[in-house]
């Protein structure tokens, strides 16, 4: 097992890819691109499961990580359904143009 | 491969949402073989089901306290009693929408059965004991919302609500589901009672780790009860989706969301020092219960103002919340402070019981008085203010008390219910949930919230001037008349007073709660 990458570095491979996610999320303007940063950390959440699952040798996190790559797909359906939406009314995805309601 | 035995007592905490499911999937198929110019009939049909599906939970909820599944969820009173009130809001919201969608052309069987979908993903979170579950049952219950605050197509509102919605609520599952993850890696498990169990061993070795964890769970719940400072979609959401989806999300999504927050946390916080989740808890308390109201006071626009009140809302429950994870010490101080327990009798008392009943009063008392706000609100709606900015102006219900007096008697009830003035069901609901909290020795917090209160009355009352003290517009429009919408206002204005008045047998059946799996 000495060649096998340790989970450490799986692990901050995850983190990264989460805050990078965050990060878009809370900063990108383009809808699309900030629905592929939501795609991002909830495989940043896949690989955590997957890498904690090697580690200990059990199956709990390999199921959850099915199940979670399942929900994310049913997740994208509804979710670009809703960005065409978003497109048809306005003919725009940015995210800054997309404000009709006062606040 | 073994083959878990699965007994019928296994299947009894996810019956109601198996009759929800089935209730939705004959709607779904009412629309291909059925499909009649007149569909008011699949409104009844998700009312029944609604119904139907409350009365199993109803069943279910006097049984004791049990995992269920392999632990994959519990049965006890507490999850069950919640399932009846997701039902009831669900019975009123189908009702509502059937005039409100009539109204518009948009009537559909997929829109009853989205709700219905929803309820069910709402009544299984509340019993979810294990991530995975909670997880598939929080998008259950979020992309059938998602798909409802976008159903109506016309006007750019719906879609960029649920647009909003849809980018929100999927971040904070993926930050729940991180947090997780984080946790799986600390315990080993993702069942919240061997969490649990494995939780005091692991903080020792990786507190890092535990307190990520925690604190990434906190946050993605955080969002979905809608607390401050994670609020921020909730007024554009409610104010764009249509009306009686807004009164389902304020309603029945809050409710399951704080049910499944507290069974969540009753076994994350072990292990950890008890002033950690009793202090988050309380800061976002009363960050929600001062900042909903004090947001609400300058709205004119009522749909709005009513999005800024469920946030208070929320902050009253979050109260109660902490109430339950006051650290029990025993050198009592005696400074009353926002964050400290003051314990009123030297020790602290087991309030564990009376804190469930005063959650679930107050939820019940919320999802009739929301539903029927937001049915009021509907009904003044017309179908061509969907791109006009005013629709839901104070002004629309000036002089309502004599254009409709039964109208504007039910929309003061639901009025003075929200701000907590007896004789309704928010003002009892009030009082078993501060009495709680005071019970607890939250001295500061709860005069907080009662003060905070305060101020919202100002909000409801101005409504209540508008339609008694102010005369009506020559071009005031008539509300729409569908007999369902009145069915349901009528339901729930009578539910406001007479709980209100005479709560009955609800206390002591709440009272039982108080066994809740875990605690």
């Amino acid at each position: 097992m000495s060649h096998t990458v340790p989970t450490a570095n799986y692990l901050i491979l995850a983190a990264v890819l989460f805050c990078m996610g965050m990060l878009g999320v809370l900063l990108r303007r383009n809808a699309l691109v900030v629905f592929m940063c939501i795609e991002l950390m909830l495989n940043a959440a896949n690989l955590t499961f997957l890498a904690f699952a090697r580690e200990r040798g059990d199956s709990i996190g390999h199921l959850s990580a099915f199940f979670i790559i399942a929900v994310a797909a049913a997740e994208a359906a509804v979710g670009l359904a809703i960005v065409i939406a978003v497109f048809r009314s306005r003919g725009t995805v940015n995210i800054e143009e997309i404000q009709s309601m006062k606040h | 491969m073994n083959i878990p035995h699965l007994t019928f007592q296994d299947l009894l905490p996810v019956a109601p949402a198996g009759v929800l499911v089935v209730g939705a999937i004959v709607l779904l198929l009412s629309e291909v073989f059925l499909s009649t110019a007149q569909r008011t009939y699949q409104a009844v049909i998700g009312t029944l089901t609604a119904l139907l599906a409350g009365a199993v939970a109803m069943n279910n909820a006097f049984e004791p306290a049990r995992a269920a599944l392999q632990g994959y969820v519990v049965l006890d009173p507490f999850s069950q009693w919640m399932t009846v009130l997701v039902c009831l809001g669900t019975a009123l919201a189908s009702l509502l929408s059937a005039g409100f969608l009539n109204h518009r052309n948009a009537e559909r069987g997929e829109f009853y059965a989205l709700i219905l979908f929803s309820a069910a993903g709402m009544s299984l979170l509340a019993m979810s004991a294990e991530f995975i579950t909670l997880f598939i049952n929080l998008e259950v219950l979020s992309i059938s919302t998602y798909a409802l605050t976008a159903f109506l197509r016309r006007g750019p509102r719906p879609a960029e609500a649920g647009f909003k919605y849809f980018i929100l609520g999927a971040f904070s599952a993926s930050l729940l589901l991180y947090g997780a993850a984080l946790l799986y890696g600390a315990t080993g498990s993702t069942r919240f009672l061997d969490v649990g169990l494995a939780l005091p061993q692991a903080f020792a070795q990786q507190p890092g780790l535990v307190y990520a964890g925690f604190g990434l769970v906190l946050a993605g719940f955080a969002f979905k009860v809608a607390a401050v400072p994670f609020h921020m979609w909730t007024p554009d959401v409610y104010e764009g989706a249509p009306t009686p989806v807004t009164a389902l999300m304020s309603a029945g999504v809050k409710a399951a969301a704080v049910v499944a927050l507290v069974r969540t946390f009753l076994f994350l916080v072990k292990g950890l020092s008890p002033e950690v989740p009793f202090i988050a808890f309380s800061a976002l308390a009363l960050l929600s219960m001062v900042g909903g109201n004090l947001l609400a006071l300058p709205q004119r626009n009522v749909k709005r103002m009513l999005a800024y009140s469920s946030i208070a809302h929320a902050g009253y429950l979050l109260l109660g919340v902490a109430a339950l994870f006051a650290p029990a010490t025993a050198k009592g101080s005696d400074a009353v402070g926002l964050f400290t327990a003051t314990p009123l009798l030297g020790s602290m008392p087991n309030v564990a019981a009376s804190v469930y009943k005063g959650l679930l009063f107050y939820l019940l008392g919320y999802t009739v008085t929301a539903l029927g706000a937001f049915g009021t609100i509907a009904a003044l709606e017309r179908r061509e203010d969907e791109t006009r900015s005013n629709t839901w102006d104070l002004e629309r219900f000036a002089g309502l008390a004599q254009r409709k007096p039964g109208w504007a008697a039910a929309m003061a009830a639901f009025m003075l219910s929200l701000g907590g003035v007896p004789p309704t069901v928010g003002f009892l609901g009030k009082l078993y949930l501060f009495g709680a909290a005071v019970d607890a020795g939250l001295l500061g917090l709860a005069v907080a919230g009662v003060l905070a209160s305060v101020a919202g009355v100002y909000v409801y009352l101005r409504v209540v001037v508008y339609m008694y003290m102010r005369p009506a517009p020559a071009d005031a429009p008539a509300p729409f008349r569908h007999w369902t919408t009145e069915v349901a206002l009528i339901a729930s204005a009578v539910a406001v007073v007479a709980l209100g008045v005479l709560p009955g047998p609800v206390t002591e059946w709440f009272s039982r709660a108080g066994m809740v799996f875990g605690s």
